[in-house]
């Protein structure tokens, strides 16, 4: 291991260096999470919009529909609804959870758990959050061109997010935005991968890392290699728009040459698999710690949790084409990919078997951020079960493109990445901010957003198992699907539910920044890096780089001194 | 301020009032769930595996959610002051972790996967044999945002004049195997009969296929299932399956009148292709 000197500079004094253009990591990842808790509202109020349209079809939106509607008096027009769905989707993966958890978490933790006092490239850290920044400006951008925003979901399949399907700009400038922001977080990527290899504090082998940094650590390497292949893709689809190219067009309508519209789904899926995976590792790593920082328990197989992140990180790549299984490809890819999707349930059956293991005769303490993590274990059962159906290729013939894969992809990329955030979100606060949440109110946030969400995603898979397919203006044009009007009435009612249980989530939010409870440096009593430092933490962290001793978990040692349940990551391992 | 009420009621009562409206049909429980009416021969393979994923992973999810609410019970704090001391390296605590991943690799998925696959080659890749049964071929052509069917016509030949072409209204005879050729004209399309459970893309410049036996006669619905512009909702086709004697009797007489009415001078009516 290599070990690099890390000098402290004086703290910027003037605002726009302190707050705007700041190099510092800790300030980079409030700034991703400022933008993605912003984000995260105007999805989730494209969201509302979405479960407005398919409850009460034709009916205006209330209080707000007007304004935005003028010209249909409020209700949502058709054209308006595709940009909604493929809006929605866009901002909720690549600008909600991806700067919340890896842009936020990922900036704010790394440093801080390995014992480094910032990044290994501050300016890059600092140039990742413009692009994105920017980047979020070009997409909102769309939604004010004369033809609005693009329409064609968020996997843009051409060729409907050519020219034939979408002449507007708006799909223009997604294509663009979508680029910049796999640069920006390109860029972010080989930042963390290049911390975690060469800061870690001295002592502190991989192994020693908390989960949750090698959680991060995954997610960056599955970035690095895959969001290039997507800025490829947009690349292409850009000259297809831009320059009459015809990457993507085929049949009647490519009258200058033929390309390939199955081309793009494979660049994109070969990218959008792992995405799935970008999404969740960190979530995942970030369970995994807090299971055994509230069961007071050292984490149940740290190590093969750590491998199994591995193996799932290398299998992501090779199983893209369970996506495609409908396009029909040749039968031997479609028998392949069915059968390398399945083994992914190898290492997950694992996983849940040392969390499940981290518990087990643990003293359990169910405060806010494990009631999350225990949330997250549950959805992401239901959505890694439910996932059976759609790589097994009968089965996925007819659920495909119904809300069943609605509501299996909500389970797993946004239920379990949601409650994993604010897991994260309130479990880290007293560093962030050095402030603690009300926690009578995030349990109310807890168990609202459980009901909320299983209301919302269990009723998509029943909708889709009754055969109601995606991106429907007004499903109940079909006869055969007259029957679920009431399931989608009540899909509807747990969404605003879920809303409305954001609120309090807000509340707590902004009240406990402005008037919350001051913390002590380690209000868990938890013993990674993060928590030996005063809280909020300091600039440049550490005043002395660490020296680790000991593993992440170190907790339960019976023998410890009376009155002392763990011990810091600093301190030597006690024994008999 | 009437202003604040007046949205505040809408918010209020919109619901209610369709509600209501909903309420003139009643539903059970059961019409809120099932899947469309089976109308296919082998529907019931999707069906049966579809039953028997749901009953095995839901005997996994159930010890997940024991094992949730359990530990949460018996360990809490209160009542277990005490965490065990272990890093679930012991030479027991690992082998049950495998014997857990592999179990339910080979128990459940490899299970499902070998069905799966049989059912696929055997019978959804099964392609009819001309030369030994009868099969009723139909060219599906997709375009925003409308199907294009064509059968041939008395010649048996594809794309000539005396095609029976129809839009958005297709009709097929039960107890005989019928075999779809698809393609788009503009973007991506998905053919999909969900009363057959079945689905295929319609890629432009490229041909994709299915298969299907219909066993019962009635009229049905046919939709698109993949994303292909505003209206892709109303993007939706109907379906009559009739009796062999009624499609016969039906066939004989729209041969007869696209003979005689269609217009053979313009090339829209050209739009099919030789059967491959």
């Amino acid at each position: 291991m290599a070990f690099f000197e890390q000098h402290i500079h004086d703290e910027p004094t003037n605002f726009l260096k302190k707050y705007i253009f700041s190099q510092d990591h800790k300030i980079i990842g409030k700034q991703f999470l400022w933008m993605g808790i912003f984000f995260l509202g105007v999805g989730g109020l494209m969201a509302l919009m979405i479960r407005w349209t398919l409850a009460f079809p034709g009916q205006a939106f209330p209080v707000i529909g007007q304004f935005l509607f003028p010209d249909t008096a409020g209700v949502i027009p058709p054209d308006t609804y595709a940009m909604l769905f493929t809006m929605h989707g866009t901002i909720m993966i690549f600008y909600a959870i991806t700067p919340i958890l890896i842009g936020a978490f990922g900036n704010f933790l790394i440093p801080l758990m390995i014992g480094a006092r910032d990044m290994a490239f501050p300016f890059m850290n600092m140039a990742s959050f413009w692009i994105s920044f920017v980047s979020g400006i070009v997409l909102l951008m769309g939604l004010f061109t004369p033809l609005g925003a693009a329409a064609s979901g968020w996997t843009s399949y051409p060729t409907l997010s050519t020219l034939i399907g979408d002449p507007g700009q708006g799909q223009t400038l997604w294509t663009v935005a979508i680029f910049m922001l796999g640069v920006g977080s390109t860029l972010g990527s080989i930042n963390y991968i290049t911390t975690i290899i060469t800061l870690r504090a001295p002592g502190m082998g991989y192994y020693d890392m908390p989960l949750s940094v090698w959680g991060l650590f995954m997610t960056a390497v599955l970035n690095v290699i895959f969001l290039p292949v997507l800025g490829a893709g947009c690349l292409l689809l850009l000259f297809d728009r831009l320059f009459g190219t015809t990457f993507f067009l085929a049949g009647a309508i490519a009258t200058n040459g033929s390309g390939d519209p199955v081309l793009f789904q494979h660049v994109f899926w070969i990218f959008g698999h792992p995405e799935v995976y970008i999404l969740i590792l960190p979530a995942w790593g970030i369970v995994s710690d807090l299971l055994a920082f509230f069961a007071r328990k050292p984490a149940f197989a740290a190590k093969t949790t750590a491998l199994c992140m591995i193996c799932i990180t290398a299998l992501s790549t090779l199983v893209y084409g369970h996506h495609m299984f409908t396009t029909q490809m040749s039968p031997l890819l479609t028998q392949t990919f069915m059968t390398l999707t399945m083994t992914i349930s190898i290492p997950s059956a694992i996983f849940f078997t040392n969390w499940l293991g981290t518990i087990w005769k643990g003293s359990i303490r169910l405060d806010s951020p494990m009631l999350f993590a225990l949330g997250v274990v549950f959805v992401f059962g239901l959505g890694g079960l439910t996932g059976l159906y759609l790589a097994t290729v009968t089965t996925d013939i007819y659920l495909h493109d119904t809300y069943f894969v609605v509501g299996h992809f909500h389970y797993t990329m946004a239920a379990s990445v949601l409650l994993g955030g604010f897991a994260a979100i309130y479990f880290w606060m007293p560093k962030m901010f050095g402030v603690k949440m009300n926690e009578s109110l995030a349990k109310w946030h807890f168990w609202l957003s459980m009901i909320g969400l299983n209301g919302i995603f269990m009723g998509m898979m029943i909708v889709g198992y009754g055969g109601m397919h995606r991106r429907l203006y007004n499903p109940f044009v079909y006869d055969f699907m007259q029957n679920l009007i009431p399931m989608n009435l009540f899909i509807t009612y747990s969404a605003f539910l879920m809303g409305a249980a954001q609120l309090i989530f807000v509340y707590n939010f902004i009240a406990t920044l402005i008037s919350g409870e001051k913390t002590g440096a380690n209000p868990w009593n938890v013993g990674t890096l993060e928590w030996t430092i005063p809280s909020p933490a300091p600039h440049y962290n550490f005043k002395e780089i660490p020296i680790v001793r000991c593993g992440p978990h170190e907790f339960g040692n019976p023998n410890l001194p009376p009155g002392k349940d763990f011990q810091y990551q600093t301190e030597e391992l006690v024994k008999v | 301020m009437k202003w604040i009420f007046y949205h505040l009621g809408f918010l209020f009562f919109t619901p209610l009032m369709a509600e209501e409206h909903v309420a003139k049909k009643s539903y059970t429980l059961w019409d809120a769930f099932h899947m469309p009416e089976n109308i296919e021969e082998n529907g019931h393979l999707i069906d049966w595996l579809f039953n028997y994923t749901t009953i095995m992973i839901t005997l996994f999810f159930i010890f997940v959610v024991i094992g949730i609410v359990g530990f949460c019970y018996f360990y809490h704090h209160k009542r277990h002051p005490k965490a065990l001391y272990t890093y679930g390296t012991k030479r027991s605590q690992i082998i049950f972790a495998t014997v857990i991943g592999t179990a339910v690799f080979f128990i459940i998925d490899i299970n499902i996967v070998r069905i799966s696959n049989d059912d696929f080659t055997k019978v959804f890749l099964n392609w009819p044999d001309e030369t030994k049964e009868e099969v009723i071929k139909v060219e599906v052509l997709a375009q925003q945002w409308s199907w294009n069917f064509r059968l041939a016509g008395k010649d048996g030949v594809f794309n000539t004049e005396d095609d029976v072409v129809s839009t958005n209204d297709l009709r097929l005879p039960i107890g005989k195997k019928v075999y779809f050729q698809v393609t788009s004209k503009d973007v991506i399309h998905s053919f999909w009969i969900p009363n057959a459970r079945r689905k295929v893309d319609a890629i432009p410049g490229r041909i994709t296929r299915m298969w299907m036996k219909f066993t019962k006669e009635g009229k049905w619905d046919i939709a698109c299932a993949e994303m292909c512009g505003t209206h892709h909702y109303l993007m939706k086709a109907s379906l009559t399956t009739y009796s062999n004697e009624d499609f016969k009797n039906w066939l004989t007489q729209a041969q007869n009148h696209s003979l005689a009415e269609n217009d053979r001078g313009t090339q829209d009516i050209y739009w099919g292709w030789n059967w491959n």
